[in-house]
């Protein structure tokens, strides 16, 4: 791989904010484009990170260095990305569940989908099962994605797809769910479409659900 | 809050260090190391609840675990389940400070300084307000009146800096120490899981889901 592209993980593991423009500019005029920058340099440097602050190796200052970093980084590509970037036929609904208000991962796998090529139709935190429902009627979105930081709030999550199949709009869309008590075991038990462990297997995730329809 | 019940009695104790909520991953392995070194088939008391999933997948071994059945330590400090749904929906956006809390430095203050050391200003600050900026509510808990004031002066300390920087409300708030009480004088007894608590026989595991009502 590129050097410059180990640089820029490297950059975003460290949280190194202040050199991320430059690695950026210098990717794009070595010739690399906008989605080899995003998926070959700021997604393995999150992936990363995602690991390591599970194993409690790093903590959430570091973690919100890193996405400020690549948020950076994002910031430069995402007109290009929107350019030339593929697009990818999905849109996402996201938010945090009710009475969550923890907003920093939902933030970051929110800003990676867009990066990807996503819409993203982002709904805050604290949304209710009828938030979630009323933003998939009026936006048509195919994928809703939901973050909970609590235990008790996890919960929250099978009431909004209790809610989907009530509104008879369970089927138009897949189901995505993340956040730090959430289990992939958790996800098949209230029925949803998959889990995710971190923001790039996020996309990831994402991605298999649309290529998959 | 159990040391007057281990008072004239004579049950080994355990302590774990202090700040495993922030790193539940890291938790269960130190517990089960605990409970496996424990020659003895033993009735075990165990003072956490799911903790973002610190319990989840703990092994009793030989041992009787009991359990309360509580998502965390606030339920503890408030006194029963109810209590701590009806402060939940009171306000989702709570922060609450503890006698443990406070002693062992686990709050935004004290994470502020630490961040101050580590970073610069602007960093620092940024990393505060991406973690606090979306609660709305700071609470002293105490089981009684004479904690309550014996930390009132520390706390005031941290909601004065919460109430500048993020207009969080100061309350106070006395909680209970029936569900404590219960747990270190009666729990033991039972033969299987209640409302109240978890019973895990030997050659059985803990799952989150247990702990839902």
């Amino acid at each position: 791989m590129s050097d410059v592209l180990v640089q820029i993980s490297n950059a975003v593991i460290e949280g190194r904010l202040k050199d991320i423009s430059d690695l950026t500019n210098t990717a794009l005029s070595s010739g690399l484009t906008a989605k080899e920058i995003l998926d070959n340099g700021l997604m393995p440097g999150m992936d990363v990170i995602g690991v390591e602050f599970k194993k409690g190796k790093k903590f959430v200052p570091e973690v919100l260095l890193s996405a400020r970093t690549m948020q950076a980084s994002l910031g430069i590509l995402k007109p290009l990305l929107a350019q030339t970037g593929e697009k990818m036929a999905g849109k996402v609904v996201i938010g945090t569940v009710k009475g969550d208000l923890h907003d920093i991962g939902k933030g970051l796998v929110g800003m990676m989908l867009e990066g990807s090529g996503f819409e993203v139709v982002d709904l805050g935190k604290d949304v209710s099962p009828e938030g979630f429902v009323n933003a998939v009627k009026t936006s048509k979105a195919n994928i809703v994605a939901m973050s909970a930081l609590l235990t008790t709030t996890m919960r929250s999550m099978g009431y909004t797809i209790t809610a989907l199949k009530e509104s008879g709009l369970r089927e138009t869309v897949k189901i995505m769910i993340g956040g730090a008590p959430v289990t992939s075991d958790f996800a098949q038990r209230i029925g949803a479409d998959g889990y995710a462990a971190n923001a790039p297997a996020a996309v990831e995730l994402a991605k298999k659900f649309i290529t998959s329809k | 809050m159990i040391e007057p019940y281990l008072q004239d009695k004579n049950i080994p104790v355990t302590f774990m260090e202090y700040g495993f909520h922030r790193t539940p991953e890291l938790m269960t392995p130190a517990l089960q190391e605990q409970l496996d070194r424990l020659a003895e088939p033993s009735v075990v008391i165990i003072g956490y609840g799911l903790c973002g999933n610190g319990l989840a997948n703990l092994k009793s071994g030989r041992h009787t675990l009991i359990i309360p059945r509580a998502d965390d330590c606030i339920t503890l400090l408030l006194g029963s389940y109810q209590s701590y749904m009806t402060e939940f929906n009171a306000e989702p956006g709570t922060y609450y400070l503890t006698k443990g809390w406070l002693e062992s430095g686990s709050h935004p203050l004290k994470e502020y300084r630490d961040l101050l050391e580590k970073y610069d200003k602007e960093t620092a600050d940024w990393i505060i307000d991406e973690q606090y900026r979306n609660y709305k509510r700071i609470v002293l808990v105490a089981p009684n009146q004479q904690e309550l004031e014996a930390y009132r002066d520390k706390a005031g300390e941290v909601a004065a800096f919460c109430q500048e920087r993020w207009n969080y409300r100061y309350e106070e708030h006395i909680g209970s120490d029936d569900y404590v009480k219960k747990l270190m004088t009666v729990a033991h007894q039972l033969s299987e899981s209640t409302d109240d608590f978890l019973v895990i026989p030997p050659g059985g595991e803990v799952k989150q889901e247990m702990f839902w009502r």
